[in-house]
């Protein structure tokens, strides 16, 4: 089933790549953001089926943002090249995409969180 | 001497006495100052009798010459020089110290004694000078008529004693040397470890003159004491050494980390008397193990994050390609330039890179010869990130002009112009513009190439600006207008 997206990446080649691995899963992107900003409005009012979170925007951790979609009950995944081990204990057994990631894991990280 | 010779009164004198009343009975003394035996005045033969009975070395010295009568606690003193030195005057025995027992000799007869304390005396001894240290007391011996006619010595060796107590002080001024030189803390703990005895901070931490049962508050956090205490126990049960590196509250309030040994010192029962302890500050070395640390799970988070962009480049590269090769080549063009932005930011340590000399090295793989390339205006320092997103846009530029602009025919040139502006509401805006001509009629493009959406969403997004390309047949052009800030700090 397409899901609408959002994917928080300040990364922008990488931005794009996630977007095009999505569209070719049959996924809609609604929206990309590379700021802490943006993507914490984004999060709180997007009509948002998954979220990829990349962990570290311009310096900044996304955390907050995690914290929004928890809340609003929006499954997610980070994705970040630091590994599990630089998550939030608040946010641990959340699905984290190890960058670079394939577009199976994707896949298989979104089958995960229904 | 024949012993069963009837000899009435020598026979009676000396009375025992060891080996050297047995010397004193059968030496023939007529030729010495004293005479026959037989003759000896009774106050010679009392005071010979008395030292002789004496398990305390004694000699007496008789006459002017100090003729010398010892027993047999002396004679091991004398060592090689007995049994010669029995009935030698004293300044010929002891020739080396002629002129110290001189002095003796006039004090004693003039009815005077004297008496030195650990007095130390060159003696040859094995054939060499070596010094010795005695305890000597004399006092003069009485003739019958109530004159001094001898001088009577008892002689304590006490050269075993004062070269340990030498040797004691010695090691003392040595181990006062070694604290002295130390920058190491040393400190004494009690046996149970719950009084400080001492402290000498070294600055580092506060000193500790008296002991103290409130060191632990002092010096260390309350989180840290439990593990702290069960090494201390873990060495008071073994009597072994003491090691452990954790954290102290230095003098100046700052939190600070130590090395710190300490060994027992242990009674002769095998009881630990007290500790003594050295502990080396390791702020530093652990402020910079944690840099370290962080520095190489940076570095790891970088790598990753360079593949991902390898990735993203060949996904996107690859994705649509109708023409293998020439993709192959695109791509491994963007790898270089890639590299050449890391060689960049390398050589910044990651921190910050000249805007300019982003710009110049992203284009030098594209540039023909002959100056068809000019590069002028204000220049900013900008951040890691900045610089990487402008030389991949750059990077874009150039091979679009090589492919299809300006450097794809002889004359044609590109002219970037970088200024930095100061708004009305203050802040400032930087803005660069690319603008090529002499090249050949421009097209606008049937699709849009990775490289146009690299340069226009991508950098637009990096910067937080605005992005504008113009395919005006006169020539191609870009213009980014970016908040100033944001390059530099984002």
């Amino acid at each position: 089933m397409a899901k609408r997206v959002l994917v928080v990446e300040d990364e922008m080649t990488i931005a794009m790549m996630i977007e095009d691995m999505l569209m070719d899963l049959g996924h809609e992107v609604v929206a990309t953001a590379a700021r802490l900003p943006s993507a914490l409005e984004v999060a709180a009012d997007g009509n948002l089926d998954f979220v990829v979170l990349d962990v570290n925007l311009a310096g900044h951790k996304s955390f907050p943002v995690a914290a929004v979609l928890q809340q609003r009950g929006i499954p997610f995944a980070f994705a970040t090249g630091y590994g599990p081990a630089g998550i939030d204990p608040a946010f641990a057994g959340r699905p984290v995409l190890t960058k670079p990631f394939t577009s199976a894991d994707l896949a298989a990280v979104i089958e995960t969180v229904g | 001497m024949d012993s069963e010779s009837p000899q009435p009164l020598t026979a009676r004198f000396p009375v025992g006495g060891g080996e050297i009343g047995r010397l004193i009975q059968t030496r023939d003394w007529t030729k010495t100052p004293l005479g026959p035996l037989d003759l000896w005045p009774q106050s010679l033969k009392t005071a010979t009798n008395m030292l002789l009975l004496s398990p305390v070395p004694i000699v007496l010295l008789w006459g002017e010459d100090g003729v010398m009568i010892y027993n047999d606690a002396y004679s091991v003193f004398a060592g090689s020089r007995h049994p010669d030195l029995l009935g030698s005057k004293v300044r010929e025995g002891w020739s080396e110290i002629a002129d110290f027992n001189d002095n003796v000799m006039k004090v004693g007869l003039s009815g005077k004694t004297l008496a030195y304390e650990n007095q130390e005396l060159t003696l040859l001894r094995h054939g060499s000078p070596a010094p010795a240290w005695m305890n000597l007391d004399y006092s003069p011996v009485l003739d019958e008529s109530g004159k001094p006619a001898g001088v009577i010595a008892i002689v304590v060796e006490t050269t075993k004693s004062v070269l340990a107590q030498r040797r004691l002080r010695e090691s003392e001024e040595r181990f006062r040397a070694f604290t002295t030189a130390t920058t190491d803390i040393v400190y004494r703990m009690s046996a149970d470890w719950k009084e400080m005895q001492q402290l000498d901070g070294r600055n580092v931490l506060a000193d500790t003159a008296n002991p103290t049962v409130a060191w632990q508050e002092a010096y260390l956090f309350p989180e840290d004491i439990p593990a702290i205490q069960a090494v201390i126990d873990e060495a008071i049960s073994s009597k072994g050494v003491f090691e452990c590196e954790h954290r102290v509250r230095r003098a100046d309030g700052s939190t600070g980390w130590v090395l710190s040994r300490a060994v027992p010192l242990l009674n002769d029962a095998g009881s630990i008397v007290e500790w003594f302890g050295a502990a080396t500050d390791i702020t530093e070395r652990r402020r910079k193990q944690q840099q370290l640390e962080l520095v190489v799970h940076e570095l790891n988070h970088r790598v990753k994050n360079n593949l991902a962009m390898v990735q993203a480049f060949a996904y996107r590269t690859f994705r649509d390609a109708e023409d293998i090769p020439r993709a192959l080549d695109s791509f491994t063009a963007r790898l270089v330039s890639l590299g050449r932005a890391n060689d960049l930011l390398t050589g910044e340590l990651w921190s910050s890179a000249s805007l300019k000399q982003t710009l110049d090295q992203a284009t030098v793989p594209h540039r023909p010869d002959g100056g068809r390339w000019e590069l002028a205006g204000d220049d900013i320092r900008v951040s890691a990130k900045t610089a990487l997103a402008l030389t991949m846009a750059f990077h874009e530029l150039g091979t679009n002009a090589v492919r299809h602009g300006a450097w794809s025919n002889d004359g044609g040139a590109v002219r970037v112009r970088c200024s930095l502006q100061i708004i009305d509401d203050g802040t400032q805006r930087y803005r660069i513009d690319w603008d090529e001509h002499g090249g050949p009629p421009v097209e606008q493009p049937k699709r849009k190439g990775f490289g146009t959406v690299l340069i226009q969403r991508g950098l637009a997004a990096e910067t937080g600006g605005n992005v504008e390309i113009s395919f005006a047949e006169r020539g191609f052009s870009f213009r980014l207008d970016a908040p100033a800030d944001r390059l530099r700090n984002e």
